[in-house]
């Protein structure tokens, strides 16, 4: 008989666990504390939380080659000039000057500028780093071995760089290349394993106080002789959080992203303030043209990009909160975003008429589609964490008869086996699609600058003259309006060649509680609130 | 055999009843998966994440898959899992304990040091690091979950066919010049059987729990849509506490998960208390 009683004391367990389950998130719908205080004009606040995770050392060499990674270190080091809303903007170089045409570049560095271990700033520190960045690449690298032709330091405090060739994005690259100090990093001949702390000792407004690389904690301390702006944070750490909205609104971090579906629990409340990401996080679908030619065929990489409904994957796995890709690359967010290229819609029909122009006639008994000597349209497909992306696609494809086979690793093997060309197709999602349009350059002429950022990522096996040449001509184009012109014409060669498909641009939302922290901004080419430094800091 | 469970069956009390029954549903659904769930079980079939009612009984995720059909799939992998690796469990663990039982001497010294080990293990850490290096398939995960079972049915086994071995009748047949496969067949196999039978019903839940384990980190069949996937996508969706999308995408799996896997320590419960005198009553 107690077997019976057990049974049923099981069920009531079970049914009792299921109510409390429920509770649980009611419960937290009703935990909405009103704070008290609002915060006028530009207080400082003690501490700001965020969600961490392991993205390495925040040194230059050794943090990892994404977004959270390169703003922490971005946090530690300065460059010579500063990203803010508009463009860029002087920081350790007080002022600059472009000479020649764009061949030389003449910065004049900041006075009584002191690194975080009491030693001052000199215009050596900016030539050492040149140098020896252009010797080992930095992780988030701006500037290549064959960029920069010598270095010298004028006067006291100005630093003369001669570059190999004008490029229009060489302001850029050199500006945002971070500064290190010769007194450390001198004698350092490994820098990916130089991990001491004094491999994250730079000019910047913060240090690192402590880091944790099981657990994904980061602790950054205001500088107290920061040469710049006061920090309005004195201390932002960063904790290990499960689920973000969660800890967002139990107060254990200050911003969070949220999706749509979330978003009414915030909305109309004056405690929550929301913001909208501009799209420059955007996912692409990747061809390896070198390893196999059959995708060196336009028209099958047309036919690819009109059997997909990017409507159907922002719908679905983007639960609306993203933009179309731009087959011309550039996002609609872009300062030269061409507006009028060839897109390509769904079109089941047009890619049916491409691939049977290919040959690819008729279907086997699965619907998959094979040409007369019967190789079939059948593809593996690489991806990270974004199953659900590629499950989607499968089944758009499957329609145009081409079969896909999904293989999914986590996101630090994706990212190494796409940069080492190991896959046949691949999604690779990263941010910096709102960078200096001479990206395309190293994405679609080979001239990556050797960092190891997922958006350097090149493509092996495609080549198109006509688009090399332009993309060599906007580079040495000066004058801006010439070049935006120039950007155009290439946008419009991509769309026509499809070397790769970007599928959406994401716009999630961030919410935070403005009485609490209000100094949030975006940088100009950027898609995220937490990764500008000026976010931190006093502003004039 | 299985007539003979069916038979035993009757004398089940009613929470054994009820486990028979449950796993009898789902055995059902897992064969005829085809014809009951409406929709396709791989492609979006509706709407993303429309509650249930109307067209999906149990409602559709993210992707506008029916969850019902999900859910009739997913019940042939975890039966095929569970029933996969007890069988494979209780095969190899069944003769390693035969022969380290009969034999003695040093093979059953090896076997036993190799269970002690195996035992000592801690099963989860390591079957995650297999399952991440032989990649995700569903083989490879019954294979995983076997190598960390074995050892159960290996020990009762052996402990089993030492005693027997004793017996005055195995010794006089022995006299009398039976052959080691006589012996085997006639006397030690079902002597063991209905030992072996138990466990491999509470093996088969283990390995139920398991891959959905394995799956909800991560590391199953990505295709194989078993339920621990389903509830992997579900808790992967950003913020689904906060939605109502829970109540059907998360729970129905986990019920189902739940269910089934009690309903199956249910049955190897009073399997036990046949079996084994001393646990009845």
């Amino acid at each position: 008989m107690s077997r019976k009683w057990l049974s049923i004391a099981l069920l009531l367990v079970i049914s009792l666990s299921l109510l409390l389950f429920g509770c649980g998130t009611d419960q937290a719908g009703d935990d909405r504390k009103p704070d008290g205080a609002k915060g006028g004009g530009q207080q400082p606040v003690e501490m700001i939380r965020l969600a961490g995770g392991d993205w390495g050392y925040p040194s230059p060499y050794a943090h990892y080659p994404r977004g959270p990674g390169i703003f922490k270190m971005g946090l530690i080091f300065d460059g010579l000039l500063e990203r803010d809303e508009k463009g860029l903007i002087p920081w350790l170089a007080e002022k600059y000057e472009i000479k020649e045409g764009g061949k030389q570049y003449l910065f004049t560095i900041r006075d009584g500028v002191k690194w975080q271990d009491g030693k001052p700033l000199t215009a050596g520190d900016v030539k050492f780093t040149f140098e020896y960045a252009s010797k080992h690449p930095m992780v988030s690298s701006y500037i290549g071995a064959e960029d920069i032709e010598k270095v010298e330091v004028v006067g006291d405090r100005q630093v003369l760089i001669t570059v190999s060739e004008p490029n229009a994005a060489m302001l850029y690259n050199l500006g945002l290349t971070r500064i290190i100090p010769k007194h450390i990093w001198e004698n350092v001949d490994n820098p990916k394993e130089f991990t001491k702390p004094e491999a994250v000792i730079g000019t910047g407004p913060y240090r690192l106080t402590d880091y944790n690389k099981e657990h994904g904690t980061y602790r950054f301390e205001a500088f107290e002789d920061f040469w710049g702006p006061g920090q309005r944070v004195k201390v932002i750490e960063f904790v290990p959080v499960s689920e973000e909205i969660l800890a967002f609104e139990k107060g254990e971090i200050d911003l969070a992203g949220v999706t749509p579906d979330v978003l009414p629990r915030f909305q109309n409340d004056p405690q929550y303030k929301i913001v909208v990401n501009p799209g420059f996080w955007g996912y692409r679908l990747l061809f390896n043209m070198g390893e196999y030619p059959a995708l060196r065929q336009r028209e099958l990489r047309q036919a690819i990009a009109s059997a997909i409904d990017a409507k159907e994957l922002i719908e679905k796995v983007a639960r609306g909160a993203a933009v179309p890709g731009s087959a011309g690359i550039l996002p609609p967010d872009h300062v030269m975003y061409n507006p009028d290229v060839r897109q390509y819609d769904l079109d089941l029909k047009k890619a049916e008429e491409l691939l049977v122009k290919l040959g690819y006639d008729r279907l086997d008994q699965n619907g998959i589609r094979q040409n007369q000597s019967g190789e079939k349209l059948s593809f593996n497909m690489l991806v990270g964490e974004e199953v659900r992306l590629a499950e989607v696609l499968k089944e758009q494809l499957a329609k145009a008869g081409i079969e896909i086979k999904v293989q999914s690793v986590d996101m630090k093997t994706r990212d190494a086996r796409v940069r080492n060309n190991e896959y046949q197709l691949a999604i690779i999602g990263h941010g910096g699609w709102g960078n200096d349009p001479d990206y395309l350059r190293e994405r679609f002429a080979g001239r990556s600058r050797g960092g190891l950022s997922p958006s350097a990522s090149g493509l092996r096996g495609y080549n198109n003259d006509e688009l090399n040449n332009l993309l060599e001509k906007q580079r040495l184009e000066m004058d801006d309006q010439k070049r935006k012109q120039l950007i155009f014409k290439i946008q419009e060669i991509l769309a026509e060649d499809v070397p790769e498909i970007p599928l959406y641009y994401t716009t999630g939302y961030n919410v935070f509680r403005p009485a609490k922290y209000d100094g949030w901004m975006f940088m100009f080419d950027h898609h995220s609130l937490t990764h500008s430094k000026l976010s931190y800091l006093e502003r004039g | 055999m299985l007539v003979k469970i069916v038979e035993g069956g009757k004398e089940f009390s009613l929470p054994g009843k009820a486990g028979l029954a449950v796993i009898l549903v789902v055995l059902l659904a897992a064969i005829l998966a085809p014809y009951i769930s409406i929709h396709p079980h791989n492609i979006s079939s509706g709407p993303p994440l429309v509650p249930p009612g109307g067209g999906h009984p149990l409602g559709t995720d993210e992707l506008g898959i029916d969850l019902w059909a999900q859910l009739c799939y997913g019940a042939r992998v975890s039966l095929l899992v569970g029933f996969g690796t007890a069988l494979l469990a209780a095969l190899g663990g069944g003769l390693i304990g035969i022969v380290s039982g009969y034999l003695g001497g040093w093979p059953d010294k090896v076997f036993m040091r190799l269970i002690d080990i195996m035992i000592v293990l801690p099963d989860l850490p390591v079957m995650i690091v297999l399952a991440a290096f032989f990649g995700p398939s569903l083989l490879n995960i019954i294979f995983v979950l076997a190598l960390f079972s074995w050892v159960f049915p290996a020990r009762i086994v052996r402990s089993q066919i030492l005693m027997v071995k004793e017996r005055s009748y195995i010794k006089s047949a022995e006299t009398y010049g039976a052959g080691v496969w006589y012996l085997l067949g006639k006397h030690f196999l079902p002597e063991v059987f209905p030992l072996v039978a138990v466990n491999m019903i509470r093996l088969s839940g283990r390995a139920i729990v398991a891959e959905a384990g394995l799956s909800f980190l991560g590391l199953g069949d990505p295709t194989s849509k078993s339920w621990g996937l389903i509830i992997h996508h579900a808790t992967n969706f950003k913020g689904i506490y906060y939605t109502d999308f829970w109540k059907w995408w998360l729970l129905y799996p986990w019920l189902a998960l739940i269910i089934m896997v009690i309903s199956l320590a249910l049955i190897s419960r009073e399997l036990e208390r046949m079996v084994d005198p001393r646990l009845g009553r």
